[in-house]
């Protein structure tokens, strides 16, 4: 037994009856020119909520250079053919706004949130940034200038090395292997390969404008059509993506990093993306094993045996494809029993059906926490970006809970059959190699790396 | 102009423990909090580190709710919980499906009562509190700065100035009588609040709070240390070695007036002047135009969260090419400008709105997506606690959007200067960056 059994509570009050969770209505239309709109009333502030998503991202464009998509969207917000850059910060604090641009693989957005009484002014600004964006040369300069930078930076963070590492195994030649640029790849951006990426990804019909808040949707749906009815554009042409490598055995992948007070451990294997049937149950397995505080990896490597004070583990679901990780940061004379309780727990989810206590309080967690997010603009906002850019059911939100609760502990455990392939994992140590490479060979053929990413053995 | 207008029902049961209604029954969610007026400041000295120690305890078992119980029995009612230790207050909160309120209240009650910990989970918990150290500091570029190294440098009284996540040597000696006298001390009901905010029916709340809190005993009043510093007459430097990092790195705090004050309004909103994103005056100067610097932040942390001396910080990463001396200069020469010049009344104008704005995005969340109302369970406390009226919550804003143009420039010239300073020096050891200054 790995863990102490824990004695129980006496003498706790039984839930009360539950209320029903009701989502915010969504309004959905088309502009004239296209655009899809999606609107939801939530009246706890007097503010409101939007994304402008654009369905494309790094995946799109990341075989020309890793990183343009991401540095398109930063260069964006620093000067339109009406503002320049230091206008649009000013006119965004006057209306009382936060406003960010960001490129994920799969998606372009920018997001933006301010005082319902300045939406007009503000959805005028995210127009202008949309579709007059100006590219300055010298904005352009100064952001490669900081980029360079923060990619010496990130090889410092062992999250980040570990992270990038376990990509490159699992995506191969699939874009989704390119996790961050190299420094010659950010000094030879041209700003003409910006102005390509703008024009291409960055269209009415190649977007979603989503917003919740304090407003009146029809008047908001008015609005949404003065502000952005005359812009035109088309999809980007969707681009093939090579197959993934396959994995087979355990194999340690170590990155060395010189002085390291403690390992950062990431395991991980391919799963599904959120549109795949298996997706809720696969959510409800994970939470089991690592996805909770309460979960069998956390009681066991920190509540029992204090090597960590943060594992988890996680689905991450890309448009195209999803991976599953643990990941633990434990100190450097655990590593090999680190790992082999995270096996352990692995195995066990595989072999053992989960006794039926113990799957009830799962379901619980995992359907009252998808209804948290009801209490918060933001939160709404969140659970409404997920079913629309997944191209979920129009009642994904409304039928999950059931969804969960009809799930039996066969179910999970050919769910953790089938997804956590523990005898086909890439094992990635991030740690000085003189303290840990002895107990990270234990558990496979090692390849070892510097923190430059480069292979040194 | 839309003003926010929360409904606040707050009452103290009789052994002293405050309670803080706030119904709002839009989703079937509530948040539960306790805060107790105990935070790493006034730890016992020789035992630095140990009120985040105690934190950890507080989830290892109670009376009627053994190790492992809390925490299973939120996240099985469909929760969350946590808990964190601060300067002047430590707290534990949940938020969950209303229908597990009682629970909630019950396992509260249950630690506030009786804790019941042994020698097991104490040293489990030394070894997890360890692990936190290493990953969020020791083990991180830029780990801790410049929260843990500029008290040091900043403070004399040994109640500022300490290692708040604590020396290993004092986690190593810290013992179980410790923590039975530590919750003896602080954690009675006298020295709490309990706040109930959400999906709740406000008589019900305050029937519930009763029933579950009403017994347990009042404890004596907590003694308090006098967190107060010396005067201090001249500029602080410190320095601190990266070990990870490869930009040189600066902190600039400045010691604020106490909270509340006419001066504290107009400093805090200057704060929005400076360190508003990339509309702040310093990042604008030293990110954007003058590009010394790859990041330039910082502000006042947690506002209403301090019960004694605190600092307005500015924390700056610039690229080595530029010296320490060069990059401060630059700094300097923006809180000139703020000082000789004052700031226009349409900047202050947009500074009113945006701290207007943020302000209720604070109360509704604050604490990323699951975690509702987090902000307005944080400042209903610490209105409670250190001000004995929480209905601030609805009038603290007017202080803010009263300040007048010639009070901001009073308070620059007033706070801004070498003398009320500190600066700590965070530079890299590793090879490849260049010397700094």
């Amino acid at each position: 037994m790995a863990t102490r059994a824990p004695e129980m509570a006496t003498g706790v009050p039984a839930l009360a009856p539950e209320r029903a969770v009701t989502w915010p209505k969504r309004t959905r239309a088309r502009l004239s020119n296209g655009l899809e709109v999606v609107l939801a009333e939530a009246h706890s502030i007097p503010k409101f909520h939007g994304e402008l998503f654009f369905r494309a991202g790094e995946a799109l464009v990341s075989d020309r250079s890793v990183g343009l998509a991401e540095m398109t969207s930063t260069v964006l917000r620093t000067g339109t053919a009406k503002r320049t850059s230091r206008q649009i910060e000013e006119d965004l604090r006057r209306l009382g706004a936060d406003l960010g641009t960001s490129a994920g693989q799969d998606t372009s957005a920018i997001s933006f949130a301010g005082l319902s009484e300045f939406a007009e002014p503000l959805l005028q600004l995210v127009n202008e940034l949309a579709r007059e964006a100006s590219f300055p040369p010298p904005e352009l300069e100064r952001e490669r200038r900081q980029k360079l930078e923060e990619v010496k930076l990130e090889r410092t963070s062992p999250g980040f090395l570990a992270g990038e590492r376990l990509r490159k195994i699992l995506f191969g030649k699939h874009p989704y292997a390119r996790v961050s640029p190299s420094e010659q790849q950010v000094a030879a951006y041209r700003r003409e390969d910006l102005e390509q990426v703008y024009r291409e990804i960055y269209t009415p019909e190649n977007a979603l404008l989503l917003m919740v808040g304090d407003f009146d949707p029809q008047a908001m749906l008015s609005l949404a059509e003065k502000t952005f009815g005359n812009w035109t554009g088309k999809k980007p042409a969707p681009k093939e993506a090579p197959a993934l490598p396959e994995f087979h055995g355990r194999r340690v992948y170590l990155v060395h990093n010189p002085g390291s007070v403690q390992t950062q451990i990431l395991l991980g294997c391919h799963a599904i993306t959120r549109k795949h049937p298996d997706w809720i149950r696969l959510g409800l397995t994970n939470s089991l094993y690592g996805g909770a505080f309460n979960s069998r990896l956390v009681m066991n490597i920190r509540e029992d045996k204090g090597y960590t004070y943060s594992p988890r583990s996680g689905v991450s679901p890309l448009r195209q494809h999803g991976y599953f990780t643990v990941s633990a940061a434990v100190r450097n004379e655990v590593v090999a029993a680190s790992l082999t309780e995270s096996f352990y727990e692995l195995d066990k989810l595989r072999s053992v059906p989960v006794p039926p206590a113990e799957l009830a309080d799962a379901q619980n967690y995992v359907t009252g926490m998808f209804s948290m997010g009801l209490a918060t603009q933001e939160g709404l906002l969140s659970q409404f970006a997920t079913v629309e850019l997944n191209e979920l059911p129009a009642d994904y939100l409304e039928t999950y809970r059931d969804k969960v609760r009809a799930l039996t502990s066969t179910d999970l455990l050919a769910t953790a059959r089938k997804y956590f392939d523990s005898a086909n994992m890439p094992i990635v140590v991030v740690g000085d190699r003189a303290q840990i490479e002895e107990q990270a060979r234990l558990f496979g053929d090692t390849e070892i790396y510097n923190a430059q990413g480069e292979r040194v053995e | 102009m839309t003003r926010l207008q929360i409904p606040i029902h707050s009452s103290t049961l009789k052994n002293g423990l405050r309670v803080v209604i706030v119904p709002d029954t839009n989703a079937p969610v509530v948040t539960v909090g306790v805060y107790y007026k105990i935070g790493f400041r006034l730890e016992p000295q020789g035992r630095s580190g140990f009120a985040h120690l105690f934190e950890h305890m507080m989830f290892q078992g109670s009376e009627n709710a053994p190790k492992m119980q809390h925490i299973k029995l939120i996240n099985s009612s469909g929760g969350v919980l946590n808990g964190s230790t601060m300067y002047d207050v430590t707290n534990y909160y949940e938020a969950v499906p209303s229908n597990a309120l009682e629970r909630v209240l019950w396992l509260e009650a249950d630690r506030m009562r009786a804790l019941k910990v042994d020698e097991e989970n104490l040293t489990n918990q030394r070894d997890v509190v360890k692990e936190e150290v290493r990953v969020n500091v020791m083990n991180q570029p830029y780990g801790g700065f410049p929260w843990l190294d500029m008290p040091p440098v900043a403070f004399r009284n040994w109640a500022n100035a300490h290692n708040f996540y604590g020396d290993f040597a004092d986690l190593d000696a810290a013992s179980l009588a410790d923590v039975r006298k530590f919750f003896r001390t602080y954690y009675v009901p006298n020295n709490a609040v309990l706040l109930i905010l959400g999906d709740v029916n406000p008589q019900n709340g305050q029937v519930l709070a009763e029933k579950y809190f009403g017994s347990i005993p009042a404890g004596a009043a907590p003694p308090f240390a006098d967190p107060t510093e010396p005067p201090q007459t001249e500029e602080r430097r410190g320095c601190v070695q990266e070990k990870f990092g490869t930009l040189p790195a600066m902190a600039i705090g400045y010691v604020l007036p106490p909270r509340r004050t006419p001066d504290w309004y107009a400093i805090v909103l200057l704060d929005q002047a400076l360190h508003g994103g990339r509309a702040g005056r310093i990042h604008r100067e030293l990110v954007l135009e003058k590009q010394i610097a790859v990041e330039a932040d910082g502000g006042v942390d947690d506002v209403f969260g301090y019960n004694g001396p605190s600092q307005l910080t500015t924390r700056i990463l610039h690229k080595p090419e530029y010296t320490a001396e060069q990059t401060l200069a630059a700094f300097d020469e923006v809180l000139r400008e703020v000082k000789e010049k004052g700031i226009s009344e349409e900047e202050l104008q947009q500074l009113k709105v945006k701290w207007r704005s943020d302000y209720y995005s604070t109360l509704e969340g604050g604490r990323g997506g699951y975690m509702p109302r987090y902000g307005l369970m944080h400042l209903l406390a610490c209105f409670t606690l250190f001000d004995n009226e929480p209905q601030l919550v609805n009038t603290v804003l007017e202080g803010f959007l009263a300040v007048k143009r010639e009070e901001i420039q009073a308070v620059a010239k007033k706070y801004l200067r070498p003398e009320n300073r500190a600066i700590v020096f965070r530079t890299p050891v590793s090879k490849d960056a260049k010397e700094a200054a």
